[in-house]
């Protein structure tokens, strides 16, 4: 008797398919322990210098960048995402329902270039934002937005928000709403029963969506690269311009390591809140 | 409930707080549809003459169409690849125990946490030690990777929901296994398969920082066209494209709404 | 009653030819989960045509066994055999078996139609040929006017006779129905009974009958196998199984059941007498031959068979009620009593002679009531 049939065959695709990322995980790997030869794209020997090249202030800045572009746009889309998610779920009407979610869901399909040169556009010093401010005469002279760290931040909200509303209205639709009512009944307002019942229990799935916004801003390339224009330079943008511009791949390589072991850290801090969470057993 | 005027102010406060942020998520997009109307090459705000002439661009231009070609192809291929390998490997997580899975499973599911332009680079670099050239293929191979997971993960979802007694009622009615897995199982994991499949699909046609390190001229995605079309140039023929783009996937997730609920597709009912 | 007489009795020793052979052998078979055993060596013969049932609570093995005999489980030591064919290593699909689960288990993607042909379609028979085969299989079921409906459309007993219809069909050697009542509602229930029996009668079908409701496992079987953690504790037609259980088990799972403890005072010369809490009862020693004196037994008797009788009449235990239920027919009595094993006593008076509460009264036992001895405790 087969107790187990298509094992062979099932596994077979997903195993090539795994061996090839295994070994692309293992090239980077080797390629960060090898030297760059300058004008040969092929690298040198056995070297741990890529690491302590890392190690320069140019690479440190990259890093803190990097992590306070992470900060403030979870910070920022968890702001204005849980409001969005309370509301989509909250309302009465299922048509309003519906179109806040066709609103919050089609940037999400969008690809990252769309999305960030609309925010070219809107951003510019030429761009909407400016011409409107100056025009209605608030400002004499157009605001920097091109280029600096609030000028990606704000394109990369707009980029994380719809799964981090995705992920806070899941959790927050599993909330039973009996708790809130037994809030109510024992007298306290809505403010108060947000603040003590609401907020306190959808802490799981705030946990999980900053995690999700941390892991979405650190893989972010185009926004950065195209509206930080050079001027702000993180990890993807740096790993890019050592490759295709100085051809540096082992450099390169060993900036991606360090980069990914950088988030599997913070991934697992996450990870390792949300569990004491759940220990808690308040959820 | 007794409404006061205290409940009144916060209700009306709420709604123009979310109303204000759904202005921001639009924003963008009503900017880049008045942009791609502006008839001069350089944007101005507002613009001073309207034409439609860079629809007609973004239509002419040749690295878009062939663009497009390149990422309905690769979309097609790699997401349909990702289905049969995702479902072959979600069938085998959710019903068997063997040697290793732990492991395979976290390396498939990996792409999930570690950066695309990691990814990127790994392959590259892959691909330049072993002599591989950059090739669609490659490119394939990338966007199976990256989608993998997603397919995974939503057969795994249809397989866990999936009434194991109607296997069991067919394989007593004489139904060999694979008849059993290609007359009951798969398809009743259809609609399962083809949102696992479309998800793929829209994930790989949009998917830009890993493919930017493996194309070439002749092998350029849409995004990576558009990507290159930015750099060198400023004309609004972007704002078209992008115009194109919106609607396209809101006329989708409409239809999807309409067909689906879309609060049930996502769980947040 | 709808049961043929025949069937009642199965065509096991036919005079003047060799005894059939068994439909289904279950040899030795056992079979343990983690550790846990769920099933002990179980040694089994299934006649042809035989409609045999396995009672038991749940967690009692009967699932296990059908599982075994499906071939969904493999037996850890043991042989099957079906038709005189070893079975154990075989496919549950070629083991030529038709189930009806406890959900029915129809294909929902499929219409009625399709769903009973599908047995026919795996074993190739041509197109049309099954269509006629499945349409034919309907009308038995009288479900022949359904053939394009989905399940879903379908009420609760049209599922289960499409289910039926669909295990029919093919032509099982074994039927195996596992709880195929459970999930309909009462009167449903009683009428789906009396047609899976005549249909099983008709077509002289083997089956293996699967349920924990002793009035499903009485009405409709040739024999009935009483399981409990494990084991099977009595196998016997079901006049055997509620007149003489084999133990305290078995009497208190089948029907309702009097339990009275006693104390074998003498046991000789062809008489057995017995101490109830201070009543003394005289039996023939036949009842339980090999109780000694001083051996505490449990006295085992149905309520149908007890009788209320004035208190004082020799050879009767002195009761009290304690309450009456009306249950519209008759009244049940339920009567304390010191003698009782467990609980009240009790038994069923006609609703014209129902004595107070409070009153005393005292039971007349049956002449030959069931002895439980060694594991009556």
């Amino acid at each position: 008797m087969t107790k187990r049939p298509f094992l062979g065959w099932f596994v077979t695709p997903a195993g090539l398919i795994a061996i090839g990322i295994a070994a692309s995980f293992l090239a980077i790997l080797q390629y960060s322990l090898r030297a760059h030869v300058p004008g040969m794209l092929d690298p040198g020997g056995f070297t741990f210098d890529n690491f302590t090249t890392l190690l320069k202030p140019a690479y440190g800045k990259a890093f803190i960048t990097t992590v306070l572009l992470c900060f403030w746009t979870a910070l920022f889309t968890l702001l204005i995402g849980y409001p969005l998610a309370f509301a989509m779920l909250r309302t009465r009407s299922g048509w309003v329902r519906g179109a806040m979610l066709i609103i919050t869901l089609t940037p999400l399909f969008l690809g990252e270039v769309v999305r960030t040169y609309s925010w070219i556009i809107v951003l510019g010093n030429q761009g909407f934002l400016n011409s409107a401010l100056l025009g209605l005469g608030l400002i004499d002279e157009p605001i920097s937005f091109m280029f600096t760290t609030m000028g990606v931040v704000i394109a990369l909200v707009h980029f994380t928000l719809p799964i981090v509303v995705i992920m806070l209205a899941a959790a927050i639709a599993h909330i039973d709403r009996k708790l809130e009512q037994a809030a109510f009944s024992l007298g306290a307002g809505r403010v108060r029963v947000f603040l003590t019942v609401t907020l306190p229990l959808s802490v799981p799935g705030i946990v999980a969506a900053s995690s999700t916004a941390f892991a979405w801003t650190f893989s972010a390339f185009a926004t950065p690269q195209m509206i930080g224009g050079g001027q702000v330079v993180t990890i993807s943008t740096l790993v890019y311009q050592v490759g295709f511009a100085s051809f540096n791949f082992p450099l390169a390589a060993s900036l991606s390591l360090a980069g990914l072991l950088f988030t599997i850290a913070v991934l697992s801090i996450f990870n390792l809140g949300m569990r004491r969470i759940e220990r808690q057993g308040a959820y | 409930m007794n409404c006061t005027p205290l409940d009144h102010l916060l209700t009306w406060s709420g709604r123009i707080l979310v109303a204000l942020i759904l202005g921001f998520v639009l924003l963008p997009f009503v900017v880049v549809l008045i942009a791609s109307f502006n008839h001069s090459s350089i944007l101005t705000f507002p613009p001073q003459d309207w034409s439609l002439r860079w629809y007609a661009h973004a239509f002419e231009y040749d690295d878009f169409a062939d663009g497009v070609k390149n990422s309905l192809i690769i979309a097609a291929f790699g997401s349909t690849l990702a289905l049969v390998a995702g479902t072959g490997f979600a069938y085998v997580l959710n019903r068997y125990e063997f040697r290793g899975k732990a492991t395979l499973h976290a390396v498939l599911m990996s792409s999930l946490v570690i950066p695309n332009f990691t990814i990127g680079l790994g392959l590259l670099i892959l691909a330049a030690s072993v002599s591989i050239p950059r090739s669609m293929g490659l490119l394939v191979f990338l966007h199976i990777t990256i989608v993998l997971p997603f397919v995974v993960r939503s057969v795994y979802v249809s397989l866990q929901n999936f009434e194991r007694q109607l296997e069991a009622a067919a394989e007593s009615l004489g139904a060999a296994p694979r008849r059993v897995l290609f007359t009951i199982t798969l398809p009743l994991l259809l609609p399962g398969l083809a949102a696992g499949w479309l998800f793929a699909a829209i994930l790989s046609f949009n998917e830009f920082t890993a493919s930017l390190f493996l194309v070439n001229q002749r092998t350029q995605t849409l995004p990576v066209a558009m990507y290159n079309y930015v750099r060198e140039y400023a004309d609004p023929t972007l704002a078209a494209v992008s115009v194109i783009y919106v609607v396209a996937v809101a006329a989708m997730l409409i239809l999807a709404h309409i067909f689906f609920r879309l609060e049930k597709v996502l769980n947040v009912d | 009653m709808l049961i043929d007489p025949k069937l009642q009795q199965p065509a096991e020793a036919v005079p003047g030819q060799p005894p059939a052979r068994p439909a289904v052998k279950i040899d030795g078979v056992s079979k343990s989960f983690d550790g846990t055993l769920a099933l002990e060596p179980t040694w089994l013969k299934i006649r042809k045509g035989e409609f045999l049932t396995l009672l038991g609570p749940s967690g009692c093995g009967k699932t296990t066994l059908l599982n075994l005999v499906a071939g969904f489980l493999e037996p850890d030591k043991g042989e099957l055999f079906i038709d005189d064919a070893l079975v154990t290593q075989v496919p549950v699909h070629k083991r030529e078996i038709g189930i009806v689960f406890q959900n029915y288990a129809l294909f929902p993607h499929m219409n009625v139609l399709k769903n009973v042909e599908y047995g026919l379609r795996t074993r190739g028979v041509p197109a049309a040929e099954a269509r006629d085969r499945a349409m034919e299989t309907l009308r038995l079921v009288k479900l022949d006017q359904f053939a394009d409906r989905r399940p879903k459309q379908l009420s609760g007993g049209q599922q289960q006779r499409v289910a039926l219809a669909r295990a029919l069909v093919i032509r099982p050697k074994v039927l195996l129905l596992d709880e195929p009542f459970s999930a309909l509602d009462r009167n449903l229930r009683a009428a789906m009974q009396i047609e899976l029996k005549e249909i099983q009668h008709s077509l002289g079908v083997t089956t293996i009958f699967v349920t924990h409701d002793q009035g499903e496992a009485l009405s409709m079987s040739d024999r009935i196998a009483v399981m409990s953690k494990g084991r099977v504790r009595q196998i016997g037609s079901p006049e055997e199984i509620y007149a003489s259980p084999a133990d305290r088990f078995v009497g208190t799972f089948v029907g309702d059941a009097n339990l009275l403890t006693g104390t074998v005072t003498t046991s000789e010369s062809g008489t057995l007498t017995l101490d109830l809490a201070g009543t003394a009862l005289t039996l023939p020693q036949s009842a339980a031959p090999e109780a000694a004196a001083g051996e505490t037994v449990e006295l085992f008797a149905r309520p149908e068979a007890c009788q209320l009788v004035a208190p004082g009449t020799p050879g009767a235990v002195p009761a009290t009620v304690s309450f009456a239920v009306y249950q519209g027919a008759h009244v049940e009595l339920h009567l304390a009593c010191p003698a009782a094993a467990e609980g009240p006593i009790m038994l069923r008076v006609p609703v014209a002679n129902v004595p107070k509460v409070g009153a005393a009264v005292a039971v007349a036992l049956p002449e030959a009531p069931v002895i439980f001895t060694g594991e009556a405790q």
